[in-house]
């Protein structure tokens, strides 16, 4: 028990995968503009790489390691968080069309969250157990989702402050995540 | 021939279980797929209820429902003018795309007007009736007809048809307090807020001030409403301590009114709707009648014709025999 709140304390917070491994940036800086969007691609996110790192590991351990085919791990993991990318993507279709259309190209760019097959690689190579790569994936997940929603609510709050001009845009947004990252250094060491 | 058969197997066996692998993977996808199958797009709906539904076709499309499709399949949303400024910002906030200014072309942003027939030149042709969307016009043939003010539309559909040009579009009497608009307040030029705080202090009704004014600033309406812009009572007690001289209450009271637009107009939107539907279905129903009554028509007067003939035989054969008896 200990171990699983160390590794999702430790994927949530202290390696948090967007501010100090920079894992997932794209959908930070894309989808950050509405909490409301924010909050979807986070749940979306979560769902993807929970289901993902199980099945990776599924994956690699009864048909790559038997077969003596470790070396394919990357080319499968693509593979097989693509095929749950695409799933997500036909069940939100049907639940909540709206999301769907918000999140657009953003969607189907799970495939390439390099935060994705980050936690895959990173369960192989940390040789976790089921129930850890399963927690490890879901852990840095809710850390994905707490930073992306922590920053749209702060870049909901920006774009009605008095910016000055050349700071508009990107710009601000690149200094606020620096700044959170910043924030997130304070956690290191904690585990 | 042994040589060849491990390189055979070292380079069959990937192939195989990526080959495996993908099959699997397809039947899962497949199965999901035919489960959650999409029937119908629930976003029209969304987008068709935050047009004004006046149904006067000036975006290019025969009503609101229809341009509410194209928008779902693409097409640019400053095509309402009837709409204006609020709906795109609305539309644009519901899509998650850009605002655009008003496309002129398709018409001017105007004030909400009603139709007014002039009766005494009126001559009860009824041809304005079926032209309105939402059955606002009361009358029949050769009476007098009249608008019910309070479910016109202001679309103008009603003025063509009408042979007299008895009908007139006039503006809406409002009753509403003269306000400076947001716009305005922005462009004058006051100190920036710095969060000071004191204004909060000194809220009556704990209303956080600072907040508040951001989100009116932001023309961000529903923002304003969860900061509890309704509950302001317009003290003024604000006003008086903030050190960068922002007129506070003014926004406010401009941002409050705007509120006020939005939901009187949403709601005169969804009645025009249910009108502009039932309407649909009364077209409907008279073609429907219409046809049936003229094909019940076109039987009798064969059946008619039929039987006239035959009449008109029988009766010749009977004077022919009446004429032959005697001999």
């Amino acid at each position: 028990m200990t171990d699983i709140i160390l590794i999702l304390v430790g994927a949530i917070l202290v390696n948090n995968f967007v501010l100090t491994q920079f894992l997932g940036l794209c959908p930070f800086m894309g989808v950050s503009g509405k909490v409301e969007t924010a909050v979807g691609m986070s749940a979306a996110t979560l769902f993807v790489l929970t289901l993902a790192s199980a099945c990776s590991y599924l994956v690699f351990q009864y048909l790559l390691v038997p077969l003596g085919l470790e070396y394919l791990k990357t080319i499968s993991f693509i593979i097989v968080i693509a095929a749950v990318v695409s799933m997500t993507e036909i069940i939100m279709h049907k639940t909540s069309p709206l999301l769907y259309r918000i999140l657009g190209i953003f969607l189907p760019l799970i495939t390439s969250n390099c935060a994705v097959l980050g936690v895959a690689l990173l369960n192989v190579n940390q040789s976790n157990t089921f129930a850890h790569s399963v927690f490890y994936g879901f852990g840095a997940g809710l850390g994905f989702s707490l930073v992306l929603i922590l920053f749209s609510a702060m870049r909901e709050k920006l774009t009605l402050c008095d910016i000055p001009e050349p700071f508009q845009g990107a710009a601000i947004a690149m200094i606020t995540a620096g700044l959170m990252s910043l924030a997130f250094m304070g956690f290191s060491g904690m585990v | 021939m042994p040589a060849s058969l491990p390189v055979l197997t070292l380079l069959l066996t990937p192939v195989l279980a990526l080959l495996g692998l993908g099959l699997l993977i397809g039947a899962v996808l497949g199965f999901v797929a035919s489960k959650f199958r999409l029937e119908s797009d629930p976003v029209v709906e969304r987008i068709n209820d935050l047009l004004p539904q006046t149904q006067c076709g000036q975006c290019g499309y025969p009503g609101c429902k229809p341009y509410a499709e194209a928008i779902a399949a693409g097409d640019a949303i400053n095509k309402c003018p009837p709409g204006g400024e609020t709906t795109i910002m609305q539309l644009a906030n519901l899509l998650n795309i850009p605002a655009l200014p008003l496309d002129e072309s398709y018409g001017q942003p105007e004030i909400k007007k009603v139709a007014f027939i002039r009766e005494a030149e009126c001559i009860g042709c009824a041809k304005c009736i079926p032209a309105c969307p939402v059955d606002a016009i009361l009358g029949a043939p050769r009476f007098m007809h009249t608008v019910i003010e309070s479910e016109c539309t202001g679309c103008d559909l009603c003025i063509e048809p009408c042979p007299v040009d008895c009908i007139d579009l006039v503006p809406v009497q409002t009753h509403a307090l003269p306000v400076r608009s947001v716009e305005e307040l922005n462009t004058e030029e006051t100190l920036a807020c710095i969060n000071c705080g004191l204004c909060v202090e000194q809220c009556p009704v704990d209303i956080l001030p600072h907040e508040l004014y951001w989100a009116c600033r932001g023309k961000d309406l529903a923002s304003a409403e969860s900061l509890k812009l309704m509950h302001c009572i317009e003290c003024g007690k604000c006003d008086r301590v903030c050190p960068s001289s922002i007129p506070l209450v003014e926004y406010y009271q401009a941002t409050m009114q705007a509120f006020n637009t939005q939901q009187n107009d949403r709601t005169q939107a969804d009645k025009a709707k249910q009108r502009f539907e039932l309407h649909l279905q009364r077209m409907e129903k008279i073609k429907r009648e219409e046809e049936q009554r003229r094909q019940k028509r076109a039987e009798l007067a064969k059946k008619g014709a039929q039987s006239q003939t035959r009449d008109t035989i029988l009766a010749a054969l009977e004077r022919v025999k009446s004429k032959r008896k005697p001999n």
